[in-house]
Formats: structure tokens, C-alpha cells, sequence
């Protein structure tokens, strides 16, 4: 917690994050790892295994990209209990992405919120003077 | 640009956003509240949202809100909205959410709480530890793929088969506890891999498993044919489809983002993605969603098992002669296909309910017949620290579309509760007025704390003077199982 590239934003039901990052390499690893670091906190070590996935997805816009590349992890994450704490972006454009995915597993976290999903609602990508910026509602 | 919103009164509970408001609704806005409730209501951006909701081809009568109305994503939560299959009417994932068919059931008890008033904390703490809940829980039910492809079919009568159950508990669930319609072939294999770990888990955020007694009774007569009394228990639970309804939901709201521009739809919130019922997305989702529908009913089925396997083991009684018998189960999160009433013309529509709960009046073809003299029930839980409710579907509903709210509605974001509220205060708070609670997380207590929420007393009293549904009984809380 306490990390500098992303802030929560108010929202009744849902959360909302801001995210920003030096270039768009940057803001998708930034947003990939701060749903997982506003949702839960390392709390143990039961299980020490690192696993690494890999995920390569295509997209007709910048948007769709980065909403999917929210809803992939979040997926990923489920389906294999693993919480993402390192992420390496192989290649990225505004309508594709590759990238490696560490996560351990679940076990080891207090996990606080469940995030069911990244939203397109209010969903605004923007760079200005090189900054790039993100800002999504998750239903949690 | 859109103007101003100037909300015109209709009456003390209901008010119009015009369709002028912004060019592109087809059909105004309809909210159900008083002005005490609309303060609160015009605090967020719902109101936009069921002005958005306006936009969606094939709408008809109105976008309609209920009186826990709040700002979603995408649709409103408390939003409803019916589409004409007949005209292009579309169906949205947005309008049914990510949690497919997250919905509440209630049984009765013959038990009396000075009964059971000892031994409540230790049923509390034997359900907490016996109920799998909380964000990756397992459950003890789990099922290989071709079992999976059982439940997404047969809903809760795959429970019963196995044991979990009676056929007077699909009885009283809505749609008997499994869509008709559902193809195992339209969920995809990641959807698969996410419920597979998590039948009869509760799951977590506002989920939760309570013991309640009855306190008020409103209704005499529907009391007695239900059997409820002043300081009878009940228990409710409200859980969903968990990740494969999520999985279900994201799947196709991205395969609808494409559908935008294929089949030429002007929506002002891409999370409003939608595509003709009729077309082949639409035809593929609704056979997705009834999957996770099925797979959430008998999730409920199995969480109501093990609730009855603990009291029986607590209470050294059997189930049955505890009373505990379900009396409904309603969906608050679906899409239906439904025979309506527009004008003076029959249809079949695509009702979706995101966050409203079906409300059938007594006498209609859908009831099951222990109901058909006083309608459906209606679960309206409420927040922790105060109560909950069961009404009956009224005739004014099938302005509606036969629909009602489903909850007390959330005021204040997970953040500012969490700012503002003290979990061991509260947890003290609660205790004092004979509320026990077992969470799986201290930030689950906060985020869910009664000051998060709306008065569920003022929206269902709401509901009740709109003549949408009838109020039977009120309960409150005794012990609260949270996720």
C-alpha cells in the first residue's frame, strides 16, 4: 500500500483507481499490479512457489485493451488462486499486449476486497506531456 | 449535451426524468422514491445511469428505478429495464451485472428465540466456520466437469438429486431453480475452471448467511398462511453465481462491445454493451446467463444444506422438525424473458433486473400454487444492524414489469466507511443490541456497517406506498455470517 502510482477515487458501490505511469508499458504493469495491491496485503508464507503466466491479448482499441488486460488478470488470478506481484510487459501497442505475470499463491494473502471486474463505466486513458493516465471503476 | 436534470413529481413516490433530458433516450426515466430518499439518490451519478439506460434499443414504458437506487456501472443498481424481442429489443450483460443471479432466500423456523437464545452464539460461530465464505474460499462440495455441466443445467435440482434437499424447495424458488434454456456449450472453459472450486461457498463483500425473529408483523392474514409469528427465527442468505457468473459476464460483455458497432447501436456508456436478444450474441448470452442463474440457484440449495445440517447438529433436531422450510428464493440479478402487458398489446419481453427482485401479485400463471392466493414473496434484506423484510408481489407492480427493490441500497462508498467507522465500536455497537457478527475480514464489518447503507424501514416503506409490493413481516438480525 501506500504506492504512488495509483490513488482510490469515491464511488458508492464500487472503487474507482487512478493510475498513472511514465509511458503505456508503464501504466499497464502499474494498473495490472495495483488491483491486486488495493484488494489484498502479503500476510504469510504458507506456500513459496512463484508461478510465472504468460498472457497475450489483442484488442480494436486502446481501451478494450486495457479493460481486458484488467478482467484477464483478475480472471487468471481466480482461476488459478495465484495474487500477481510482478509483471514484465514484453510488447505492447494500442491493440496488443504481452507479458509476463508472476504470482504466489493466495494462501499467502489477506485478501480484503474481491474484485469481480474492470469496467468501461467513466473508463478515460489520456497521456499529457508524456505522463500517461488511467481511471476505471471496479465492481467489487 | 444534455440539459439540466429537472426530475418532474408523478406522485409522493414516483418522479420522471423527461425524455428530453438527453437526445437519444427512447423512453423516459422512472424513479420510485420519496423526496427524503431522492436527496440521497441525486448525491451520486444514478440518475444519469437510468437516463443511459434510456438509450437501449427496443426499451419500452420506461427505465425504471427503484428506491435503493444507486450509481453502478453501466446500469444503476435498483435499474429495470424491458426490451421489445419483437422490435430489436436488446439484452445487455451490463444490465444483469457481473454476479449472474445474486439473489436471497429465507426459510422459517418453528423455533422461538427465547428458544434458542443460549445457544446462539454457538450456531453463529458453528455456521462461520461451516459455511465456506470469504474472496477464494473452497467449497466441500466440489464437482468434476461433467458434474459442472449438471448444475448449469439442472440449477438446484441438481442439489436436491444429490440429497441437498426436497422438491418443495425447488417449489419455492423462482424459475423452480433452473432457467430452462441453459447451453453448458456457451460458458467458456475459464468460466468452468472458476466455479468448479466454488459451489456452496457463500463468497464475500455484501454476501452473507443471518439468523433472524420476526418483530413486526404487517400483515395478519398472508402471516398466518405463511405460518410466522412474533419471535419465530428465520434465516436468510444471499449469495450468486461467484466467479463463473463473473467469467460469464466479462466473456460477453466484450464480445457485445463489438456488437456496437455491428449491428449500429448508439449507447452513451460502453458498459451498456448489448446486442438484439435475437441475434446469435444475444441467443449466446442468454444461454450463458441462465447457466450461471442455474449454477447460482443450486449454490443457495447448498448453502441452505449446510444451514440445516448445523442447526441439526447444534440443536440436536432434525431439519424437519425444526421447521426449517424454505419459503422463497428470488434472483435480484437476471435477464427474463417475460409476457407483459404494453399498452394494450401483449409482448414478450427482455426484463432485465439489476438489483430488483421480481414481484408477482397473487393469482398469476408463474406462482407456484401454495402462493397463487397471496403472491410472491419478496426478500428484502437489509443491512446488518437493522432489519429485513418479506412483502408479496402487488398488483401496481405490472407497471414494473411485476418488479420491486432488493435492498436497502449503499450510501456511503466502501472508502469513506472505511474512513469513518471503527470496527471494534461497531462490532461493541452491534453486540449491545443482541447482534453477533463473524466476518472473514475486520474491513468486510466496516464496508458493510449500517451507516454504509440507506434505511431499508424507508425504502421499503416506499415500495409498499407505490402498491408494488404489499409489506408482510419485518425482521431483525441476531447472528450474521459475513464473507
Amino acid at each position: 500500500m501506500g504506492n504512488k502510482y495509483y490513488e482510490v477515487l469515491e464511488h458508492t458501490a464500487d472503487i474507482g483507481l487512478r493510475i498513472k505511469g511514465s509511458n503505456l508499458e508503464d501504466l499497464f504493469k502499474n494498473a495490472g499490479l495495483s488491483i491486486f495491491q488495493v484488494s489484498c496485503r502479503k500476510q504469510f508464507t504458507k506456500n513459496k512457489e512463484h508461478k510465472a503466466l504468460s498472457v497475450k491479448l489483442n484488442a480494436e482499441t486502446l481501451e478494450d485493451l486495457f479493460i481486458n488486460w484488467l478482467n484477464e488478470l483478475l480472471s487468471l488470478s481466480s482461476a488459478n488462486g495465484l495474487i500477481f506481484h510482478r509483471i514484465e510487459i514484453d510488447k505492447i501497442g494500442n491493440n496488443a499486449i504481452s507479458a509476463s505475470c508472476v504470482g504466489s499463491s493466495i494462501e499467502n494473502y489477506k485478501v480484503n476486497i474481491e474484485i469481480k471486474a474492470a469496467t468501461y463505466h467513466r473508463l478515460k486513458i489520456k497521456e499529457d506531456k508524456g505522463i500517461w493516465q488511467a481511471e476505471v471503476i471496479l465492481d467489487v | 449535451m444534455s440539459n439540466a436534470l429537472q426530475l418532474e413529481k408523478i406522485n409522493d413516490f414516483s418522479w420522471r426524468i423527461p425524455k428530453h433530458y438527453k437526445p437519444g433516450m427512447r423512453v423516459p426515466g422512472v424513479i420510485y422514491a420519496d423526496e427524503r430518499l431522492l436527496k440521497d439518490i441525486k448525491e451520486d451519478k444514478a440518475l444519469e445511469q437510468v437516463a443511459n439506460v434510456a438509450f437501449l434499443p427496443g426499451i419500452v414504458r420506461a427505465s425504471l428505478a427503484m428506491p435503493d437506487i444507486h450509481w453502478g456501472y453501466g446500469f444503476p443498481i435498483g435499474g429495470v429495464a424491458a426490451t421489445d424481442i419483437e422490435n430489436g429489443g436488446v439484452i445487455s450483460p451490463g444490465g444483469v451485472g457481473f454476479d449472474i443471479n445474486c439473489g436471497v432466500r429465507m426459510l422459517k423456523t418453528n423455533i422461538m428465540h427465547e428458544d434458542i437464545a443460549s445457544k446462539l452464539e454457538k450456531l453463529v460461530y458453528a455456521l462461520f466456520s461451516g459455511i465456506p465464505s470469504g474472496i477464494g474460499s473452497k467449497g466441500d462440495i466440489s464437482v468434476g466437469i461433467k458434474e459442472e455441466e449438471k448444475i448449469l443445467v439442472k440449477g438446484a435440482k441438481w442439489a436436491v438429486e444429490k440429497g441437498f434437499g426436497i422438491q418443495d424447495d425447488l417449489d419455492c424458488t423462482e424459475e423452480n431453480g433452473a432457467m430452462q434454456g441453459a447451453d453448458p456449450k456457451a460458458v467458456s472453459d475459464r468460466a468452468y475452471q472458476r466455479g468448479k472450486a466454488q459451489s456452496g461457498t457463500l463468497g464475500s463483500g455484501n454476501h452473507f448467511l443471518e439468523i433472524q425473529v420476526v418483530d413486526q408483523l404487517y400483515d395478519a392474514k398472508i402471516c398466518d398462511a405463511l405460518n410466522l409469528n412474533l419471535g419465530q427465527i428465520t434465516i436468510m442468505i444471499h449469495s450468486g453465481s461467484r466467479g463463473l457468473g463473473y467469467q460469464i459476464c466479462e466473456d460477453y460483455t466484450r464480445s457485445m462491445v463489438g456488437c456496437l458497432n455491428k449491428y449500429n447501436i448508439n449507447v452513451p456508456d460502453r458498459q451498456l454493451a448489448c446486442a438484439p436478444v435475437n441475434s446469435d450474441e444475444g441467443k449466446a448470452y442468454l444461454s450463458a446467463m441462465r447457466c450461471a442463474a442455474n449454477y447460482a440457484w443450486a449454490n443457495r440449495q447448498c448453502l441452505m444444506h449446510l444451514t440445516r445440517n448445523i442447526f441439526e447438529r447444534i440443536l440436536e433436531n432434525s431439519w424437519q422438525k425444526l421447521g426449517m422450510f424454505l419459503i422463497y428464493d428470488v434472483a435480484h440479478n437476471i435477464a427474463k424473458i417475460e409476457r407483459h402487458t404494453v399498452g394494450k398489446e401483449e409482448k414478450i419481453l427482455c426484463v432485465h433486473r439489476k438489483g430488483a427482485t421480481r414481484a408477482i401479485p397473487a393469482g398469476h400463471p408463474d406462482l407456484p400454487e401454495k402462493y397463487k392466493k397471496i403472491g410472491q414473496p419478496v426478500i428484502i434484506p437489509g443491512d446488518m444492524g437493522r432489519n429485513s423484510y418479506l412483502l408479496v408481489g402487488a398488483d401496481k407492480a405490472q407497471e414494473t414489469f411485476y418488479s420491486c427493490c432488493h435492498g436497502a441500497g449503499r450510501l456511503k462508498s466502501r472508502t469513506a466507511a472505511s474512513r469513518t467507522i471503527d470496527p471494534d465500536s461497531l462490532l461493541k455497537e452491534l453486540k449491545s443490541s443482541g447482534i453477533i457478527v463473524k466476518a472473514s475480514g475486520r474491513n468486510t464489518i466496516v464496508e458493510e456497517a449500517p451507516q454504509a447503507y440507506k434505511d431499508v424501514n424507508d425504502v421499503v416503506s416506499v415500495v409498499h406506498n407505490a402498491g408494488l409490493a404489499k409489506r408482510v413481516c419485518r425482521m431483525r438480525p441476531l447472528g450474521v455470517i459475513k464473507g
